[in-house]
């Protein structure tokens, strides 16, 4: 009997733990609710390609964000809180996408999601991110649903899309060469949807399309299309090809010399997809978001500073996958610290809107994140193989550079419907 | 029909290619009964070794003064023969490491040579990075060519030819000298060749190597239309396997025979339903395979009648 004592301060003891444990697990709606302990790590979820037609893109993109983060936390974190990054392998594979994002919000904890290349990764992983209100920063995607009608409240596109690029190039190319075009088309959402775009734009000016040749995800062998190609004798050649599809393309079009007859667009030419071909290879003209010798401040510093912290890398230069990748991940840090809290809400509004210095974006114009897309509008340059060069890391010559409003992609907005706040769950990392 | 003819030929020309890479792996399957899932991986390894014979890495050593003194056709050839003997070896190697699982369940095997697929891939990712490279053509091999008023890939053309070489040669050692006969008599009945005195150890082992070899060279040949990177041996495997099975397992001619008719299959739907060039060698499978179980040349299974 006086083993169990039931005095009454235990009792009071005890009332007291327990109002409190309830305290904490009351009716909100609330996925998780931490304490406000600054020395709980922010967790970050890198969900990116590390096998796959994307694989080397894929580790370009970590290392811009892995750059971002140690920068960060060698100032103290955000909030005083240091971050931490795991990654999981997406594998270029939609569905591995959505079984990565849920295992890093619900099993690793991860309070932010960042990182694709392949459109449809990021759109499976964006659904995962949406239902659970986790912020998901889209750093390298381009097919204009990302921030159209796949456009999501929780998720942000921070590279040009298909049709800022074909904005860019396409009415140039057609006063250069002339009306009648061939498309070539990787057979996924991307390659879809940019090829479609410049379908729309060309009609507008006039010109026309003789036929779509598609290109299934893995093939090696381009010559049945470049035969076609060679029987159907168009001007131009609107190629929307990616990763290592695109460079087995290069490669086979650069051997038949067919690299300057007909005249090639390539849309969005990612450094990595590049980076150490011969420089035949890199015929035809193509855009991109930034380039490592862009004649502006700070570029030189940047390039520097990757260098110092890769100097094992076989990419000797950094280039617009890396740029996306720190360009991205730096904002959201940024976002998170002048909300002063990682309540997605708050950090959303932050991002939503956001305006970007060119300086701090080391390109050409001011940039900012659209409220209404979702899509950081910036600077689009053309380029072209940067022929004679001695340094083989400077492969391209800029050509043009657009400003954001001139290359807008008008239909995004109408396409993109944004979740209402009401609509997304509350989540606080 | 004119417009048909220029994709036949390349079709044609695309089942040589195919014919080159499926034929390490036949001779391995049909020997040795073992599926060889690190043929892709030892087909990127003769390409890297290829690299490295070439030497452009040497460039500022003393023995890159000298080899890279020799013009480039030399070095070329050099590393067509040697190459594949490189890696040869080290199938020999993963032979040896395949001993213990010969007299059990076929899944042990199986499972050895993938698992040796992924070490090898990320060997060469450690030896020669992770990054895109390319091999240096001789000019008599690059460039294009105009067949009927089309431009061909001169290096293609020579790639075919030379597929088609190897395969008579192949052809030639396995029907028409002893060690053929050897080899052709182990793939029947293992036992009685052991019985007649002959190492069955060695002979596995040299069929192995050969094997690899073969698939180095199919390496060597493919990267400069493929190009070079580490998991470039990724797309070699399937085709590879479904050549042979649409062939019939252990059917030498069937491999040849199904290349050609896969190389057909992709060439043409290359040109006229672009979307289903990839899926059409599936689906070519699918209809052979639904009739004929066997393949086209394999062997009657003791439960057919």
């Amino acid at each position: 009997m006086l083993k169990s004592r039931l005095t009454r301060r235990r009792l009071l003891g005890t009332s007291a733990a327990a109002a409190g444990v309830t305290a904490f697990h009351g009716p909100w709606v609330h996925n998780r609710v931490y304490a406000a302990a600054t020395d709980k790590p922010i967790r970050i979820g890198i969900t990116s390609d590390a096998s796959g037609q994307y694989a080397n893109s894929g580790a370009s993109d970590r290392r811009g964000m892995h750059m971002a983060i140690d920068e960060f936390n060698a100032k103290g974190g955000v909030l005083g809180r240091k971050i931490e990054a795991i990654h999981i392998d997406t594998e270029t594979t939609p569905a591995t996408g959505s079984r990565v994002a849920e295992r890093m919000i619900s099993r690793e904890q991860c309070g932010f999601l960042i990182g694709a290349v392949h459109s449809g990764v990021a759109n499976a992983i964006s659904q995962v991110a949406q239902k659970y209100g986790v912020i998901y920063l889209n750093t390298n995607s381009s097919s204009p649903t990302e921030s159209g009608k796949d456009c999501h409240r929780v998720k942000f596109v921070w590279d040009g899309n298909g049709t800022n690029f074909s904005k860019a190039a396409v009415k140039n190319s057609i006063d250069s060469f002339g009306k009648n075009w061939m498309l070539l088309t990787n057979d996924y959402v991307w390659g879809h949807n940019t090829s479609a775009a410049t379908r729309k734009l060309l009609t507008e000016y006039g010109g026309e399309i003789s036929e779509e040749i598609l290109i299934p995800q893995g093939t090696r062998d381009f010559s049945s299309a470049l035969l076609k190609i060679q029987q159907a004798k168009p001007v131009v050649v609107a190629a929307a090809v990616g990763g290592d599809d695109q460079k087995a393309l290069r490669t086979q079009v650069a051997q038949l010399g067919m690299g300057e007859s007909p005249a090639w667009i390539s849309n969005q030419q990612d450094w990595p997809d590049v980076y150490g071909l011969p420089l035949d290879n890199l015929f035809g003209v193509f855009g991109t978001t930034w380039y490592y010798k862009l004649d502006l401040p700070g570029v030189a510093e940047f390039v520097q500073r990757y260098q110092a912290a890769y100097p094992d890398t076989q990419m000797r230069v950094p280039g617009n996958v890396f740029y996306n990748g720190y360009m991205a991940t730096r904002e959201l840090l940024g976002a998170i610290e002048r909300a002063g809290t990682t309540s997605n809400v708050a950090v959303i509004k932050q991002l939503e809107g956001h305006k970007m210095p060119a300086t701090e974006r080391m390109q050409h114009h001011d940039a900012w994140i659209d409220p209404a897309t979702h899509q950081v509008q910036q600077t689009i340059y053309l380029a072209t193989a940067n022929a004679g060069t001695q340094d083989k890391d400077d492969m391209f010559k800029i050509l043009t550079q657009s400003a954001p409003e001139d290359v807008l992609d008008a239909g995004a907005a109408e396409a993109c419907k944004l979740e209402s706040h009401a609509d997304t769950p509350t989540f606080d990392a | 029909m004119t417009g048909l003819a220029p994709h036949l030929f390349n079709g044609l020309t695309l089942g040589m290619l195919f014919a080159l890479i499926a034929l390490g792996f036949t001779l391995i399957i049909g020997v040795m009964e073992v599926i060889n899932l690190a043929h892709g991986a030892l087909f990127a390894l003769g390409a890297y070794f290829a690299l490295t014979i070439l030497g452009d890495w040497s460039a500022g050593t003393a023995f890159g003064a000298w080899w890279l003194g020799f013009p480039l056709t030399v070095r070329y050839v050099a590393a067509l023969v040697l190459a594949p003997i490189l890696a040869g070896c080290a199938g020999m190697v993963l032979e040896r490491c395949l001993r213990p699982t010969y007299d059990k369940v076929p899944l042990y095997g199986l499972l050895l040579t993938f698992g040796a697929a992924l070490v090898i891939e990320e060997a060469i990712r450690l030896l020669w990075g992770t990054g895109e490279k390319s091999l240096a053509l001789p000019e008599a091999i690059s460039g294009a060519v105009l067949v009927g008023g089309l431009i061909y890939s001169k290096y293609k053309l020579f790639a075919a030819i030379f597929a088609l070489a190897a395969i008579a040669a192949v052809w030639l050692f396995l029907e028409r000298t002893s060690y053929g006969a050897i080899i052709k008599a182990g793939a029947h009945d293992s036992e009685m060749v052991r019985a007649l005195g002959y190492d069955l150890a060695k002979l596995r082992m040299l069929v192995f190597g050969f094997g690899a070899g073969l698939a180095g060279l199919a390496g060597v040949i493919m990267v400069p239309i493929w190009g070079l990177r580490p998991h470039v041996g990724v797309d070699v495997v399937i085709p590879a396997f479904l050549i042979i099975v649409l062939g019939g397992v252990g059917s030498f001619w069937g491999a040849v025979v199904a290349s050609l008719l896969v190389g057909l299959t992709v060439g043409i739907t290359g040109a006229y339903a672009s979307a289903w060039s990839t899926m059409s060698m599936y689906l070519l499978l699918i209809a052979v395979v639904g009739v004929r179980a066997r393949g086209l040349f394999g062997r009657k299974s003791a439960l057919e009648n």
